[in-house]
């Protein structure tokens, strides 16, 4: 799998997570080097493998970015000896993750303190909506509940509008807030030699997300929905441009950048009022539309080009398409083309850095078959013989 | 105001960990304040004037200070070190000889002047892990371009495609609309804080590192999916990225969220709409049906939804097994019995002696449970601490 160039090589995860947040934290640290041992069943498939009517995806995935650099196993957990196996498999990892409802775990004999009796120095992430403790935390949810109850969907929308909903990113970033907590009590094991269970509420990531606007509450204010202003910058949004839909985004943080402005745009925006950042942000309105009348013919791609070479901060809103043609996310491996026998050529993401000595990082293999490895898995790293391993398949222990 | 104390902690995950920080956006203010809340001692280098972060929206009543730093600064430390001056060179000096975590956003233009590129704290500092995090990385076509917020997260791809469901068909003429504060900055400043502990987990066989992390990266990471969709042949854009049933629904007082993607929470659903006719059609039965058929059950949810109360609906659903939620503001959230329960804030003193609560961390280590509580840095307070 990784070489000894990765950063996180010879660390190897029991990974029983399933969905999207919790198999984004451990692709993550398989894409730095971790070995990943993903498990699952026949009978239990994780969602990659099956239709997402609601999601629109009328059949399986063929690649699934979350699940790939990943081992596949099976084991029917609702088998006595399957647990036995998957308590095996938690004894000869460093990390083991789950991302079930609060409970599951536990009635299937594989809860903290169960795996702790075997594994005393046992490091274990659970992952879920409202955490493992808390009235809330049988609560089930997905990414846009998260928001939801986080308080982050509240404070995100038009200022007239409704509450939006949060998707797939919301998921990720519970991830990635995961990962780096995973990181924390790996360098606390190492050090302490200690049992560690990070618990991770996806809703509070959420919250994570609004800090500013929370402290903001608990000091008795009210805070607003800003909608795609910014209470310190104006001018601040985002413009039409020439083109339909395409849309050009600006920030201007101080005069210096605000006169830079001025230069490229012209005499329409030289009024006094607009001189101070406190001017501008009160007459917000009035410079928008003059600035949206600028915009209005340009084209949005040479003007970002242009008020980036002035030293200001403006981007196009990509779409999907704009960022597969990009040759700086290209160039910086964010960016990476992947394929496999099955699979023609196409893009996924890329390790989250770059690293300068461990610099191994990345997706090394693609969605694994359910169950593809389990020759190494059961048979090299649990010693089981092939007899042993028919004789499970048979009893529907594996399966 | 006295300083934070750093007592040595050895039960806390991060203890022992030196770290210091210079930082003027909030990714690299995140990554510390990441490592901060779970143990690390993160030392911010600041300009005598302050970092501008001190002065960021939105800012307190009365008090006038910054809400966000506030946030961003809970439990770390505060050295003034003006980089432009031989003392300021000597201070970073020190600072770095002690540090196992060097974070910087630094912009690449200003690095060699002030003695902060790879090379020339690589040989200076061998075993320091030298953390990058800029708006669009340390490498690349791009790297020299600048971007706040609402740049990267549409640099990223996700800012196009928001928002979807409600909001969308209410105003589709709208321009795509930003996730509310720093959500593209907290995604670097986390990628950031991983990629440190991960390059710090082999400093004593790798050595020393450099480690380059760009937020509109981050952006794209928990994007990914997005990305998929394109690689299966469907670009995505707001109008079209809704669930096909399900989402934002106003109640009489409020707005709920609602989604079911099994066949069980489909059933419960049909209970809590109290079983109506339209529902238990057999053209319904089939998932892929339904999804084909979402507008029109978006319909029957949103009339019932309109005659019933926020809190009527989300115990009823959470009763049956159905995915609700309220959309709460920030003052429900910070009063939630959940939060409190899972002692989510703490108590925090300002630099002007008036406390608020902060969130101390989105995860917990039960084995070690986080101490949250400490103060906001006033500037230089190292140096009183000091004396």
């Amino acid at each position: 799998m990784s070489s000894s160039k990765s950063p996180l090589a010879g660390i190897r995860i029991a990974d029983f997570t399933i969905h999207a947040a919790g198999p984004f934290c451990t692709h993550l640290l398989s894409q730095l080097g971790a070995e990943c041992i993903k498990i699952e069943s026949q009978t239990r498939p994780d969602a990659f493998r099956k239709p997402h009517a609601v999601y629109g995806r009328m059949a399986a995935a063929t690649f699934d970015q979350v699940s790939a650099n990943k081992l596949s196993v099976r084991l029917n957990l609702k088998q006595p000896e399957a647990v036995v196996l998957a308590k095996q498999l938690v004894g000869i990892s460093n990390v083991t993750a789950e991302s079930f409802r609060p409970g599951v775990m536990n009635r299937l004999g594989l809860g903290f303190d169960d795996l702790r009796q075997s594994k005393p120095d046992l490091v274990m992430l659970s992952l879920s909506s409202c955490g493992q403790s808390g009235p809330d935390s049988h609560f089930a949810g997905y990414a846009p509940l998260f928001g939801a109850w986080g308080g982050l969907g509240s404070m995100t929308g038009y200022s007239d509008g409704p509450p939006v909903e949060m998707r797939h990113v919301m998921d990720h970033s519970a991830g990635l807030h995961a990962a780096m907590a995973v990181m924390a009590a790996l360098h606390q094991h190492r050090r302490t030699g200690q049992a560690q269970h990070v618990d991770l509420a996806a809703r509070e990531v959420a919250s994570a997300m609004i800090g500013d606007a929370l402290v903001q509450a608990s000091f008795g204010m009210t805070p607003e929905r800003p909608g795609n202003g910014d209470l310190g910058k104006a001018p601040h949004g985002i413009y039409a441009t020439g083109k339909p839909d395409r849309w050009l985004t600006l920030a201007i943080r101080n005069d210096t950048e605000w006169r830079r402005l001025q230069q490229l745009v012209g005499e329409d925006v030289c009024e006094e009022r607009f001189a101070t950042m406190p001017g501008r942000l009160q007459h917000r309105k009035d410079l928008d539309q003059l600035l949206s009348k600028w915009l209005a013919c340009c084209d949005a791609d040479a003007t970002a080009e242009l008020l980036q070479q002035a030293g200001i901060c403006a981007h196009v809103s990509w779409t999907m398409q704009d960022i597969a043609d990009d040759a700086h996310l290209r160039a910086r491996r964010a960016l990476v083309e992947v394929s496999a026998p099955d699979i023609p050529p196409r893009l996924a993401v890329g390790a989250p850095a770059r690293f300068s000595r461990t610099d191994d990082v990345g997706i090394r293999r693609l969605t694994p078959a359910l169950g593809q490895d389990e020759d190494y898995v059961f048979g090299e790293l649990l010693g089981l013989s092939a007899a042993q391993r028919a004789d499970l398949e048979v009893r529907e222990v594996i399966l | 105001m006295t300083a934070n104390v750093v007592t040595p902690l050895p039960q806390l995950p991060l203890s022992g960990c030196r770290i210091v920080e210079r930082s003027r956006t909030v990714a690299a203010a995140y990554a510390g304040r990441m490592l901060a809340a779970m143990g690390a001692d993160v030392v911010m280098l600041e300009p005598s004037a302050g970092t501008s972060l001190r002065k960021a929206a939105p800012l307190l009543d009365g008090t006038g200070e910054s809400a966000l730093f506030a946030y961003l600064a809970v439990g770390k430390s505060s050295q003034m070190c003006d980089m432009e001056t031989p003392s300021g060179q000597a201070t970073l000096a020190h600072a770095l000889e002690h540090a196992d975590i060097f974070i910087d956003d630094t912009p690449l233009c200003e690095r060699g002047s002030l003695h902060l590129t790879p090379e020339a704290i690589a040989t200076r500092f061998p075993k320091l892990v030298h953390v990058s995090v800029l708006p669009f990385g340390a490498s690349g076509p791009k790297a020299h371009w600048d971007g706040e917020e609402i740049n990267l997260l549409h640099a990223g791809g996700e800012g196009f495609l928001l928002p979807n469901g409600l909001s969308n068909e209410l105003y589709p003429d709208r321009p795509p609309l930003k996730i509310y504060g720093h959500f593209a900055g907290y995604q670097g400043g986390c990628a950031a804080a991983l990629s440190a502990l991960s390059a710090w987990w082999v400093v004593d066989t790798a050595g020393g590192q450099y480690v380059d992390v760009s937020v509109q990266d981050a952006v794209l990471s928990v994007g990914a999916f997005a990305l998929q969709r394109l690689g299966d042949g469907s670009l995505e854009h707001r109008e079209t990225r809704r669930f096909r049933y399900g989402g934002v629904f106003a109640a009489k007082d409020g707005y709920v969220e609602l989604l079911t993607l099994e066949d069980r929470q489909w059933s419960a659903l049909v209970a809590l709409l109290g079983s109506p006719s339209w529902a238990s059609e057999e053209g319904l039965r089939d998932p892929l049906n339904r999804s084909r058929r979402g507008d029109e059950i978006n319909a029957h949810i949103r009339a019932w939804m309109a005659q019933h109360s926020v809190d009527d609906i989300v115990l009823r659903a959470q009763e049956l097994g159905v995915p609700a939620g309220k959309y709460r503001t920030p003052a429900e959230v910070v009063h939630g019995e959940h939060e409190r329960a899972r002692g989510l804030f703490a108590s925090t003193q300002l630099a002007s002696g008036m406390h608020v609560e902060a969130l101390v961390a989105p995860f917990q280590f039960r084995c070690t449970p986080l101490r949250g509580g400490e103060r906001v840095p006033a500037l230089g307070d190292m140096a009183r601490k000091a004396q």
